[in-house]
């Protein structure tokens, strides 16, 4: 067995056996996909869970506090999540943008694609036809995923920062080092509502066509696209919905 | 009562030095049933005689007349023109080398990928002709026969963004085919081979998962069923911890 790294001679890679070059090369463009697929779960599970939890302060900021004293003080979660939390977070970064095209001419390219496959199904009339066309959208929102990813990118390790400093030290949003309704609200009152309310649209967004495209690369056998389809716009709405509504709630103009 | 269709209808001769690509325009009245096979047949026919463009079955078999049909890669021949509107924009597909117009090279690219997967039985077995056949069960040799129906249109590479970006990729063609392998209980090629072939970026793991190509294939081949059932084998021989011969089926 050879120990001479072969990446930048891949004529000299040849099949044969676990040991070969070729399986291990192969062995690292399946760990590639693992990674950028499962932190995208993980992140996308851990995102709904944050807004679903965050959204307490619906209910008013007594229960906020009891919601967030069990995640911070009783427990210790938020501590240690929010350092996986960030792992994860350039993990997924640095492994889902490997299949972003480098060229500017080749992400062109692409848009064009996309367009001109979405545009098209305006103009077919379906029943008369025998070939069965399906809507197709997928390319552009492929393209929208890229977009929101970047953006999240930039607000989300903003975000991250912000909440991991502050959990540790007082930022002097309320006084206390935390997490606590006060503090909260204070910061989305101190003008970071914009930051709030556009991370969390595009958050939702990059999730969404993120877990419909993971179920169906990797189940399509199993699962209907269609109803993953349906699935994926109601967890969008849903949790656009909730995400704008605890915005609003931290402002103090929603409660119930 | 016949509609007037417009075809605007791309025109480039790359073996031409003048030429320059540009769209021109056609006019035609529309007859009942009339498909883009027809159409394009009697412009050639009765309005300008260097229209290139590519035709042989026009039953759907054969995959050449395979073009942009309004921004959408299909076939011509199963195509009606009652089903567009009145101007139908054609352009050659994109991804395979231009021969003139409307007509490009499938050939080659499908042959180079035919020898890249080396897609032929790989067997020690020797054939003996006094032998009953082997059998197989229906439910597989239908399943093979789904991923078989694939005609070479070419429509799921020119539809995808990743093969029209990295001209290495397989392409739902591509990898369609090799699964049809992967099922074969005839192919003695393990797992160990499929992982190397295809748990590559020129394979299933270099698909971005836009599924245009299972939306455009003019033969409704179930693609992204497929690539799911290759996703998990792939998994399934990466993460094993020893050597596996088992075929998928057996």
């Amino acid at each position: 067995m050879s120990q001479i790294k072969t990446d930048l001679y891949p004529e000299a890679m040849r099949g044969g056996g676990r040991e070969s070059a070729a399986f291990k090369k192969a062995g690292k463009v399946l760990r590639a996909e693992i990674i950028s697929g499962g932190t995208g779960l993980f992140l996308a599970f851990f995102i709904m869970g944050h807004l679903v939890l965050e959204s307490s302060i619906l209910l008013g900021k007594p229960t906020y506090n009891v919601v967030v004293g069990l995640l911070e003080k009783t427990l210790p979660i938020a501590q240690v999540l929010i350092f996986i939390v960030t792992i994860a977070f350039f993990f997924h970064f640095v492994y889902a943008s490997r299949k972003i095209p480098p060229r500017l001419a080749d992400r062109r390219k692409m848009m064009e694609l996309g367009l001109s496959i979405k545009k098209s199904r305006r103009w077919w009339n379906q029943p008369k036809s025998d070939i069965r066309l399906k809507n197709h959208l997928e390319t552009s929102l492929w393209i929208w995923q890229v977009r929101t990813g970047m953006a999240v990118l930039a607000m989300g390790a903003f975000h991250l920062f912000l909440v991991m400093w502050n959990l540790f030290s007082d930022m002097g949003f309320a006084g206390h080092a935390g997490l606590t309704a006060q503090i909260s609200a204070n910061r989305v009152g101190s003008g970071l509502w914009i930051l709030y309310l556009l991370l969390g649209i595009t958050v939702v967004t990059h999730l969404s066509i993120g877990l419909y495209r993971l179920a169906v690369k990797w189940a399509a056998d199993s699962l209907d696209r269609k109803s993953i389809y349906i699935l994926c716009n109601l967890i969008f709405w849903v949790f656009l919905a909730l995400n704008i509504l605890a915005v609003l709630g931290f402002a103090g103009k929603v409660s119930l | 009562m016949a509609r007037k269709i417009t075809f605007k209808i791309f025109r480039f001769n790359p073996y031409d030095e003048g030429s320059s690509p540009f769209q021109q325009e056609y006019k035609l009245e529309e007859t009942p049933r009339l498909n883009l096979f027809s159409a394009l047949n009697i412009i050639r026919d009765e309005q300008d005689p260097t229209l290139m463009f590519d035709f042989v079955c026009r039953a759907g078999i054969c995959g050449s007349c395979a073009m942009m049909i309004n921004g959408r890669p299909t076939l011509a021949c199963r195509t009606l023109t009652s089903d567009l509107p009145e101007t139908i924009e054609l352009f050659p597909l994109p991804f395979f080398k231009m021969l003139g117009d409307l007509s490009v090279d499938t050939g080659v690219w499908f042959r180079g990928i035919s020898e890249r997967l080396e897609s032929w039985i790989h067997t020690d077995g020797t054939f003996d002709t006094k032998s009953v056949e082997k059998l197989m069960d229906n439910e597989l040799a239908n399943e093979i026969y789904e991923a078989d129906r694939c005609i070479e249109c070419g429509s799921c590479v020119s539809g995808c963004a990743t093969a029209n970006v990295y001209p290495d990729f397989l392409g739902a063609t591509g990898l369609n085919r090799i699964a049809r392998y992967m099922i074969d209980p005839r192919d003695m090629r393990d797992n160990e081979a499929w992982f190397e072939l295809v748990s590559t970026y020129e394979g299933v793991f270099g698909c971005i998962g836009m599924m245009a190509c299972e939306d455009v294939c003019p033969k409704n081949i179930p693609l992204l069923d497929t690539f799911s059932r290759v996703r998990r084998l792939m998994i399934e021989t990466g993460l094993s911890s020893k050597s596996t011969l088992l075929k998928t089926h057996s």
